[in-house]
C-alpha cells in the first residue's frame, strides 16, 4: 500500500507540505527548548553533584523528646512532670575512624574527604562578611569534587595542608575588596581571628557558593575552631551519583550521624527542574498536537473523498487492513519525514543557541556561551513524539476507512 | 459455476424485498445480460452473486461451495484472483496512470511486475495503446471505462461482473464496450454477467435474465 499512499500524498503537495511543516516545527521546537533547558539543568546538576559531596555525613542533629524514658525498664509507669526539651546535637562526628574504615571498604565509594565546615566572619580592614570555611585535605577534596575545574586564579593545590592559605570565592573576594596574595582575617566567633593569605580564587557560577565560601586546609580549620583532630563532615563521592539516595538511606539505618544525599540537599532545585520539564513537555507537545490535528483533519477529509477508491480496492480483494494501512502510511510518512527534518533543524538551532554569549556566571558554560544539551535522549524523545502524534492522529480516520464496506459506498453512489 | 438458491434481499426499513427467492445457475463461460426496469433487483442480484453483498436469506455457491462457509480471507482471495468488477462509474484512482490502475489487483497479489506485459496487451486490446501512462483526467469517459475493463481482467478472472458498464457512455462507446465483452468471452472463455437497461446491448449476450420486481421472469 506504500506505493498508493505515496501517490496520494504527492498528489496533495500543498496539504502534505503544511502538515510536514507543523511536525517539523514541533519537533525542532522540542529539540531546541529541551536542549536549552536540559543544558542548563545538566550544568546546574553537574555543579550540585560534582562541586559538592554526593553524600554528606555530618554531626548528628537530635531533638530531645518525651519518649526518651521509653528505653528504661518500667517506663510505662513513669511520667514526666515537665517534658524534656532542647537539642542533643554534636558539633563533630563522634567516631570518624569507624566511618573511614567503612568508606575504605565500600566498593561503591570512589573517594571521601574529611572536612571541618564552619560558619565564620571574614574581615578585611573594616569590611566584614559572614560565610563558611571548608577545611579539607586538598588531595582528598580534589578527588571528591571538581573544584579544580572552577579555579579562576591559582591552583587548588596551592592551599597546601597547613600554613594558613585560603582559596576564596570570587564574589566574596570582591565584596571584601581584597585580591590575590592579600590577607583575610577569619574568625569563628569563639576563637580569636586568624590571618589567611589568598592563594587562589574559584568561581563556580553559583552565587550562593561564590559569595560565601572559602577553602582552607583541614589542619588550619581545626586550629581555627580550637578543636584539633575533630571533624564536622565527611564528603563522600560515589562511582554512580544516582545511587546516593539509596546508599544514604542504607547508612541512615546504622548511624546516628546526619546523612544527606545530594538529592535531598538539592530537593528544591530538583523540584524546579521537574516544573521546568512539565512546562517544556506541555509546550512542545501542544505544538505537536496541533500538527496531529492537521493530520487528522486532512486524512478524515481524504477518507471521505476517497470512498470510491476504497470501494474499488475492496472489490479487488484488498482487505480492510490494507485500507487502514493506506491511510496510516500517509500519517507515518509525514511523521517520519517531518520528524527527521525537525531533528536536523532542532540540532542546527541548538548549535546556534550554544554560540550565543551570555553574562558570565549565569547559565553560561565554558567561554560564557549558553549551555545546550545535545543528549541523544532528547532526539529520541522528539522523534518518538512526532511519530506517536502522527500515528495517533492517522489511526482514527484510517480505521474508519477500513470499516467501510464496498456495497455501502456503491449504494451511496460513492459519496 | 455459480449457483444461487432462494436468494432474498430486503434492505433495512424496506417493506418489500428487493430480491425474492431467486434461483439461478450460471455455467462457466456463459455471457449473460441482466435486464429489467429500474428497481427490479438487477444490481442487487449482481452484487449478491459476486460476493460484494450478503443476502438476507438464501445461498450462493461457487463450484458447490457455499460462500457463507468461506472464511473472509479466502473471499478476499476469490475477489482478487477469480472475480473482476466493472462499475457504472469507472472508479479509476485519479493519482495513478492507466497502466497503474490496471495493475492494482496484481499489485495486491504481488504480481504487478509479472503482469506488466499483460496490462500493456490488455490496454492494447481495449484500444488504448499508447495511452498507458495517461492519468484518468487525461482520458475521455469511454476510455476510462475501457481502462476499468482492462483492470477487471488483469488477474485473468473466471468471472467478470459489470454493473451498467455502458450507463454513462454514448451509444458508440457503449457498443465498443459490449463488443469488447463479447470478444473477451469468446477468446478467453471468461464468464461475463452484465447489467444493462439497453435492449440492444442485452441482446448481444448469449443468455438474458430478466428480473421483474425482484423475481426472475420466466
Amino acid at each position: 500500500m506504500m506505493f498508493l499512499s505515496m501517490r496520494q500524498l504527492l498528489a496533495r503537495k500543498k496539504q502534505s507540505f503544511l502538515i510536514l511543516l507543523g511536525i517539523t516545527i514541533g519537533t525542532a521546537a522540542y529539540v531546541a527548548i529541551s536542549g536549552m533547558m536540559l543544558g542548563f539543568q545538566t550544568f546546574i546538576l553537574d555543579q550540585l553533584v560534582n562541586n559538592e559531596a554526593h553524600i554528606r555525613i555530618s554531626a548528628r542533629e537530635d531533638i530531645l523528646t518525651a519518649t526518651e524514658m521509653k528505653s528504661f525498664p518500667g517506663s510505662d509507669h513513669i511520667f514526666w512532670s515537665i517534658p524534656p526539651s532542647g537539642r542533643k546535637d554534636s558539633t563533630r562526628i563522634e567516631y570518624p575512624m569507624g566511618w573511614f574504615t567503612k568508606l575504605d571498604g565500600d566498593p561503591e565509594v570512589a573517594a571521601y574527604s574529611p572536612q571541618v565546615v564552619a560558619q565564620v566572619i571574614f574581615s578585611v580592614a573594616k569590611v566584614n562578611r559572614t560565610g563558611r570555611i571548608i577545611g579539607s585535605q586538598f588531595e582528598r577534596q580534589m578527588k571528591v569534587t571538581n573544584i579544580e575545574k572552577y579555579m579562576k586564579t591559582g591552583s587548588f593545590k596551592d592551599m597546601g595542608n597547613s600554613g594558613n592559605r585560603m582559596i576564596i570565592g570570587s564574589k566574596l573576594m570582591e565584596q571584601l575588596g581584597t585580591r590575590l596574595s592579600e590577607t583575610v582575617l577569619i574568625s569563628t566567633g569563639s576563637e580569636s581571628p586568624q590571618p589567611f593569605k589568598i592563594v587562589g580564587v574559584f568561581e563556580t557560577g553559583i552565587k550562593g557558593i561564590d559569595e560565601t565560601t572559602s577553602f582552607i586546609s583541614l589542619v588550619d580549620a581545626q586550629k581555627l575552631r580550637g578543636r584539633p583532630s575533630e571533624i564536622t563532615d565527611i564528603a563522600v563521592k560515589l562511582f554512580n551519583p544516582n545511587d546516593a539516595q539509596i546508599k544514604g538511606d542504607h547508612w541512615k539505618k546504622s548511624s546516628l550521624d546526619k546523612i544527606l544525599p545530594w538529592q535531598e540537599s538539592s530537593a528544591s532545585i530538583l523540584s524546579v527542574f521537574k516544573t521546568q520539564d512539565i512546562v517544556r513537555n506541555s509546550m512542545t507537545i501542544a505544538i505537536i498536537v496541533v500538527a496531529g490535528f492537521g493530520i487528522y483533519n486532512i486524512l478524515s477529509i481524504l477518507v471521505n473523498q476517497k470512498k470510491r477508491d476504497i470501494a474499488i480496492l475492496r472489490s479487488m480483494g484488498y482487505r480492510p487492513g490494507d485500507i487502514v494501512q493506506l491511510f496510516l502510511n500517509q500519517g507515518l510518512i509525514l511523521g517520519l519525514i517531518g520528524g527527521v527534518i525537525g531533528l536536523i533543524l532542532g540540532n542546527i538551532l541548538c548549535h546556534v543557541i550554544a554560540n550565543i554569549e551570555v553574562v558570565p556566571g549565569r547559565m553560561s558554560g565554558p567561554g560564557n556561551k549558553m549551555m545546550v544539551s545535545f543528549s541523544m535522549l532528547i532526539y529520541v524523545k522528539a522523534f518518538g513524539i512526532a511519530m506517536a502524534s502522527s500515528v495517533f492522529s492517522s489511526i482514527i480516520p484510517a480505521r474508519s476507512a477500513g470499516k467501510l464496506e464496498p456495497m455501502d459506498i456503491i449504494r451511496s453512489g460513492g459519496q | 459455476m455459480i449457483r444461487a438458491k432462494g436468494l432474498t434481499k430486503t434492505f433495512p426499513n424496506a417493506k418489500i424485498p428487493a430480491l425474492n427467492q431467486v434461483n439461478l445457475e450460471i455455467q462457466n463461460g456463459e455471457f449473460i445480460s441482466l435486464v429489467g426496469r429500474s428497481g427490479s433487483g438487477k444490481s442487487t442480484l449482481l452484487y449478491l452473486i459476486s460476493t460484494l453483498d450478503s443476502a438476507s436469506s438464501g445461498e450462493v455457491f461457487y463450484d458447490q461451495i457455499n460462500i457463507k462457509d468461506i472464511p473472509a480471507e479466502e473471499i478476499y482471495q476469490l475477489r482478487n484472483k477469480q472475480i473482476g468488477f466493472v462499475f457504472q462509474f469507472h472508479y479509476l484512482i485519479q493519482e495513478l496512470t492507466a497502466i497503474e490502475n490496471v495493475l492494482l489487483a496484481a499489485r495486491k497479489a504481488k504480481e504487478h511486475e509479472k503482469r506488466k506485459d499483460l496490462a500493456i496487451s490488455l490496454l492494447k486490446e481495449v484500444g488504448l495503446e499508447g495511452l498507458e501512462h495517461r492519468y484518468p483526467s487525461e482520458l475521455s469517459g469511454g476510455e476510462q471505462q475501457r481502462v476499468a475493463i482492462a483492470r477487471a481482467l488483469i488477474m485473468e478472472p473466471t468471472y467478470l461482473f459489470a454493473d451498467e458498464p455502458t450507463g454513462n457512455l454514448d451509444s458508440i462507446n457503449g457498443q465498443i464496450i459490449i463488443d469488447l465483452f463479447e470478444k473477451i468471452n469468446r477468446e478467453k472463455g471468461t464468464t461475463i454477467i452484465f447489467v444493462t437497461h439497453d435492449k440492444e446491448f442485452a441482446a448481444k449476450a448469449k443468455r438474458q435474465i430478466t428480473l421483474v420486481n425482484g423475481v426472475l421472469a420466466v
